[in-house]
């Protein structure tokens, strides 16, 4: 669990701005945007395509960095780093759940989440520890062996969250983490989106267009043409 | 481990694809295997010792060489005079005549299942002085210690290669009568006493010289008196041991300078790696096209193959990569999972394909049948184990460091824009 102090945010977006190069046009996604997302929230990015959304919450994860500003994820500055810094500080500090699940085919289910320990200095039993409770949050302890290919969307959604959750970041970031669902898996999903939030307190930023995945966070965050118009 | 175990994981991803680039592998490195064994080969035969050498006799002017087999004693004994000379003496030496025929004096009827060519020689030099069977070993050792002594005691007698006789339809035990063409009328009859151990005597016979030469000496009586045409021509090779290069310099100085060995048949004397080398020029062009156009062509075949199959992989898995990236992997991880991949295969079929090579060309067919000079076959080199390593490695290392490089730089946002 991360605690620290109650007012400080978990993330901190300050006047940033991104640009993208297309041949000779610059395109600019995001214009000045500055947002604040405190510990245990959970907030959905919502708008239209090429909003800008996924850019942000690619910032936030640490996945890009902006052309200008700062991005702040608990104390680090995240805006300045290198790109193998980014990848070390992502391990430790960041979950990411991708709309379609992203599992590696040849890996089982165990396997699959204990790839992000691999990068950690963890013993066997440890990573052992992790990767089993991790699953055991999802649900899905008793298909641990089994490959993706022998799971339905839904499981292996759920999988993806417990990748997710196994190094215990303090942020979790969803990108449509229920585009690709039916409607009663993409229930469950949110579901455990919402207990992660309330019993581990993590902090919760998901892009999404679906409505009814929006109404189960704390708060939406609306954005046009790179910068937010409600909140 | 676990690294490693991925790496095993992402080889089975496409088991086709995996398994293809392998056997191409594989046969390519059988192939360099090949040349390489035959190139080494020919390089030790060529390239010149310091110590414990041997020196070749020859007549000087004249292909085949054919000297009088008086020459014989004195050549052996380091040709040096009585009188001024210090006279240094070769620590050994073998006599090579060749004795060729058929077993059908009828020259239509001759072909490869009626032809034998013989050294005629002093049986002991098959143990002394034979490359290839003055170091033998063991059981072998023993059984030819064995056939040699039986050819010292029965002249008639024949040591032939396995593959000469079952050519012949022959076996240990047997007689036959070779009709000569090189010694026309010397028609001799012959008892098998044994066989050569398997490897590059697989082919050839070895008769004792005494045998030829009371042939020949007995000639005139049934032949008018007439002496044969090869009465002064029957001494084709002499071989010398020598401890080193000065006792070499010193013997052929002797040799060179005695006027006994000047006529009728002038003799030069080199060493056996410079006489082997002087053979080969006739075949120059084409081992430096093995050495440098065939197998610089079939590595750079085989580095482009792996490229091709690891870029193949490397296109399919950019999302893999983008999300391992993700996951927090640093692009060098990346690069070396991609190395790895191609290493694991690259070695591994290179050492199966250099290893079976070495097993299956040596044990099972008996050398290599590349007819070069007078060299039967061919043996692997035990360096193959290790050459199939490298060279599997090598290329694959060469071959998947750009897809490699590539995927390392996979971009994440890039990736995930285009999937949106």
């Amino acid at each position: 669990m991360s605690n620290g102090s109650a007012n400080t945010p978990s993330v901190r977006v300050q006047g940033v701005h991104k640009s993208f190069r297309r041949g000779a046009e610059v395109i600019d996604v995001l214009n000045g945007l500055s947002l604040e997302v405190q510990r245990g929230e959970f907030i959905a990015l919502k708008g239209p395509s090429g909003s800008g959304k996924t850019t942000l919450l690619n910032l936030i994860a640490g996945l890009d960095t902006p052309t200008e500003g700062e991005v702040w994820v608990e104390q680090d500055c995240i805006s300045h780093m290198t790109e193998g810094q980014l990848a070390s500080w992502r391990t430790r500090n960041i979950g990411f759940v991708f709309q379609f699940y992203n599992l590696l085919s040849v890996l089982t289910a165990y396997r699959n989440v204990e790839l992000p320990l691999l990068l950690l200095p963890l013993s066997a039993a440890q990573r052992k520890l992790q990767v089993t409770t991790a699953l055991d949050i999802v649900g899905l302890a008793d298909r641990m062996d089994h490959r993706p290919g022998q799971l339905s969307g839904g499981q292996q959604q759920r999988v993806g969250v417990a990748r997710a959750i196994v190094t215990d970041p303090a942020l979790l970031v969803a990108d449509e983490p229920t585009g690709a669902l039916d409607a009663k898996s993409a229930d469950e999903i949110l579901d455990l989106l919402v207990e992660l939030k309330t019993s581990m307190n993590k902090t919760i930023i998901m892009v999404t267009h679906d409505e009814r995945a929006a109404g189960r966070a704390d708060r939406i965050v609306e954005l046009q043409k790179g910068q937010l118009v409600s909140t | 481990m676990r690294f490693l175990i991925l790496v095993f994981d992402n080889l089975r991803r496409n088991i086709g694809r995996t398994v293809f680039t392998a056997l191409a592998t594989m046969v390519m490195v059988l192939v360099v295997t090949c040349v390489f064994s035959i190139l080494t080969f020919l390089s030790n035969v060529t390239s010149e010792k310091a110590a414990n050498l041997k020196a070749i006799v020859t007549e000087r002017w004249q292909i085949p060489s054919q000297m009088p087999f008086s020459y014989a004693t004195g050549l052996a004994e380091g040709g040096g005079y009585e009188a001024d000379h210090v006279r240094i003496k070769p620590e050994n030496s073998m006599t090579w005549s060749f004795y060729g025929g058929a077993t059908d004096p009828d020259p239509k009827k001759r072909s490869n299942n009626t032809i034998l060519f013989a050294f005629a020689l002093q049986p002991r030099s098959l143990l002394e002085m034979m490359d290839g069977l003055d170091d033998l070993k063991g059981p072998e050792r023993t059984q030819l210690e064995a056939d040699v002594k039986k050819l010292q005691e029965t002249r008639n007698g024949l040591i032939v290669g396995k593959d000469r006789m079952k050519n012949l339809g022959k076996k240990v035990g047997d007689r036959m009568t070779i009709y000569s063409f090189n010694y026309k009328g010397i028609d001799l009859e012959f008892e098998i006493l044994g066989e050569f151990p398997v490897g590059r005597y697989d082919n050839a016979a070895a008769m004792n010289i005494d045998y030829l030469i009371s042939a020949m000496d007995a000639y005139p009586q049934n032949n008018a008196g007439k002496t044969h045409p090869m009465a002064n021509k029957s001494l084709n090779l002499v071989w010398l041991r020598m401890p080193d290069q000065p006792t070499f310099q010193q013997v052929s100085e002797q040799i060179m300078t005695n006027p006994a060995f000047k006529s009728p048949a002038a003799v030069k004397i080199e060493t056996a790696s410079s006489g082997i080398g002087t053979f080969l020029e006739a075949y120059r062009d084409m081992i430096w096209g093995m050495r440098w156009l065939l197998s610089p062509a079939i590595l750079f075949t085989l580095s482009l193959v792996i490229s091709n199959s690891i870029s193949i992989s490397v296109r399919e898995r950019r999302l893999e990569f983008a999300v391992l990236k993700v996951l927090g992997f640093r692009p060098w991880q990346i690069l070396m999972l991609v190395l790895c991949e191609a290493l694991v295969i690259g070695t591994l079929a290179g050492v199966i394909s250099a290893g079976g090579t070495f097993l299956l060309v040596n044990y099972v067919f008996g050398g290599l049948k590349f007819p070069i000079a007078f060299f039967p076959v061919f043996l692997i080199s035990p360096q193959a184990w290790w050459w199939g390593a490298a060279i599997g490695a090598g290329t694959a290392f060469v071959g998947s460091i750009w897809p490699a490089w590539s995927a390392r730089t996979v971009k994440v946002a890039e990736v995930f824009a285009k999937l949106a």
